[in-house]
C-alpha cells in the first residue's frame, strides 16, 4: 500500500507561485473577490507563507515557503470532525467529503498549518472562467470546508489506467498539479513506502525538516533547506 | 482502517424519508387516517415532483429521446452486446452513446415496419447527430469509471442497469444513483471503500 508524500526544496524554490496558480486552476478554487479577501476569506489550497524579518533600512531576510495540506499521518483535523467528513485514507491521503461537511469549522481550528478554508459564499466563476473548470473536481457549495487533496482525482484516474493496463502504478503516474507546474523542480511527489522513490531518498537529506514537527502531527510534506530556518520553523 | 460509515443524507433522501406518516393515531377511524396519509403522500409528490424507484431516485422531468429505442429487440432478438453501441464502457470512464454512424451500420434503410425505425431512418438521412437523453446520473462529487467496473472488476452491465436490456422503450425519467447504490458492493466485495476512492 502506497503512502503519498511530498518534498519541497526551499533552496530551489524561487517563490514564483506557479504552484499556487496551478492549484487554483486544477481544483476549481473560486476567486472570492476583493471584498471577501479584505475579510480574510479568500480561498487558497496552497499558499506561500512568508517567514523572516524585513526591517526598514536593512536587507530583508525573507523566505517564502509553499504550504499545502500536510496530509498528516496523525491528523488533528479528522479527530475533531463530528460527522466524519474528513478522514485519513488507507494511502495516507486526508480526504474531505463536501456532501457530508456541516461547516462547523472545528477542523479549520484544529489544523496547526491553517490550510483549511471555509466557503463563506456560493462560489462564483465569472465569465469566461466557468469554461475552464475542471470536470474532474467537484465545485464546493457554500458552507463547507475545503482543502488541498494532493489532487487525489489524479490518483483515481492514474490508478484506473494502471489497473486497466494490468500493471502496478509507476512513479510519476500520479503527480499533483503544483508539483507538475514547478519550473524550478523544487517539488517532488511520490510513495514514501517505496525506499527507492525520489521522495524517500530526498527525505533522508541532512537538509530535511518538517513544519511544526514537534506537534507530533507527522506531516507527509517534508521541506529541504540548508538555511538557518532548517528544522526550527 | 477508516470506512465510510453509512450514506450521508442527501437533499433528495431527506424528502423521501420524511414522506410516510407511520401507523394510525388513536381514536381516529382508519379510513380517515388512510386517506389523510394518501393525501399527504400525493401532496408531497406534487410539491416535490419526486417519484422514487428502488433505492435511488428519479427526477421529475421526462427525458426526451430522438427515438424510442427498443433495447429488448436489439439485445435479445438480434443478439447485440451492450458494448457494440456503448463502445467505451471497457476503456473509459464513460460508456458512450451510439452515434448516427453506429446506427447507420444497420439502419441506413429500414429493416422492419416500426414507426420508430422510420423516424430513425429519416433522422439519419437528414445527417443530424442523434441527441440521446442521459438516463443515469450521479452527483457531481462522485468519481466513477465504467472501465474500472466493467474491465477490471468484471461486473455485468445488469448489476447497475437492471432491466434496461429487457425494456422495449427507454425509461421516462433519469435514474439518479446514490451512495446506497454503490456502498453495498463496495463494503462486502473486494472494492475499496475509502472515501477518496469515489469522492472528489
Amino acid at each position: 500500500m502506497a503512502r503519498w508524500g511530498m518534498v519541497i526544496d526551499l533552496d530551489r524554490c524561487t517563490a514564483c507561485q506557479a504552484c499556487v496558480v496551478a492549484c487554483q486552476v486544477e481544483n476549481n478554487v473560486p476567486p472570492t473577490g476583493a471584498d471577501q479577501a479584505e475579510l480574510g476569506r479568500s480561498i487558497s489550497w496552497l499558499r506561500l507563507a512568508p517567514h523572516g524579518e524585513a526591517e526598514h533600512g536593512t536587507r530583508p531576510q525573507m523566505h517564502l515557503m509553499p504550504v499545502p495540506c500536510m496530509h498528516c499521518d496523525n491528523p488533528p483535523c479528522t479527530k475533531v470532525c463530528p460527522v466524519q467528513a474528513t478522514q485519513i485514507g488507507e494511502e495516507g491521503l486526508v480526504g474531505q467529503i463536501y456532501a457530508r461537511c456541516i461547516g462547523c469549522r472545528y477542523c479549520t481550528t484544529a489544523c496547526p498549518y491553517t490550510v483549511r478554508e471555509f466557503n463563506w459564499k456560493q462560489p462564483d466563476f465569472p465569465e469566461p472562467m466557468e469554461q475552464g473548470l475542471s470536470p474532474d473536481v467537484s465545485i464546493r457549495p457554500k458552507g463547507v470546508v475545503e482543502k488541498c487533496t494532493f489532487c487525489h482525482h489524479r490518483l483515481q484516474v492514474a490508478r484506473d489506467r494502471a489497473q486497466l493496463e494490468d500493471r502496478p502504478l509507476a512513479e510519476g503516474d500520479y503527480v499533483p498539479a503544483c508539483v507538475e507546474s514547478c519550473p524550478a523542480a523544487a517539488m517532488t511527489f511520490g510513495d514514501l513506502e517505496d525506499p527507492n522513490s525520489e521522495v524517500s531518498r530526498l527525505k533522508q537529506s541532512q537538509r530535511a525538516f518538517q513544519l511544526l514537527e514537534e506537534l507530533g502531527t507527522e506531516p507527509k510534506v517534508t521541506y529541504l533547506s540548508k538555511g538557518e530556518w532548517g528544522g526550527q520553523v | 482502517m477508516p470506512r465510510c460509515a453509512g450514506a450521508p443524507i442527501m437533499p433528495d433522501e431527506r424528502i423521501e424519508k420524511g414522506q410516510a406518516p407511520t401507523g394510525p393515531s388513536t381514536g381516529e377511524p382508519a379510513g380517515v387516517v388512510a386517506s389523510a396519509a394518501i393525501g399527504f403522500l400525493v401532496f408531497l409528490l406534487l410539491t416535490t415532483g419526486l417519484l422514487t424507484v428502488g433505492s435511488g431516485g428519479s427526477s421529475s422531468r421526462p427525458v426526451d429521446q430522438p427515438v424510442e429505442f427498443n433495447h429488448r429487440l436489439h439485445v435479445e432478438d438480434v443478439g447485440l452486446e451492450c458494448n457494440e453501441c456503448h463502445e467505451f464502457a471497457e476503456s473509459e470512464s464513460f460508456s458512450g452513446l451510439p452515434t448516427a454512424e453506429t446506427c447507420a451500420f444497420c439502419h441506413e434503410e429500414a429493416q422492419g415496419n416500426s414507426p420508430e425505425e422510420a423516424k430513425l431512418v429519416a433522422l439519419l438521412s437528414g445527417g443530424q447527430p442523434l441527441e440521446w437523453g442521459r438516463l443515469y446520473r450521479q452527483p457531481a462529487h462522485v468519481y466513477y469509471a465504467h472501465s474500472q467496473h466493467v474491465s477490471v472488476a468484471g461486473l455485468e452491465c445488469e448489476r447497475c442497469h437492471a432491466g434496461l436490456a429487457a425494456s422495449s422503450r427507454p425509461p421516462r425519467r433519469v435514474r439518479k444513483l446514490t451512495m446506497d447504490d454503490c456502498i453495498d458492493c463496495h463494503e462486502d466485495g473486494d472494492a475499496e471503500s475509502d472515501c477518496t476512492t469515489c469522492h472528489r
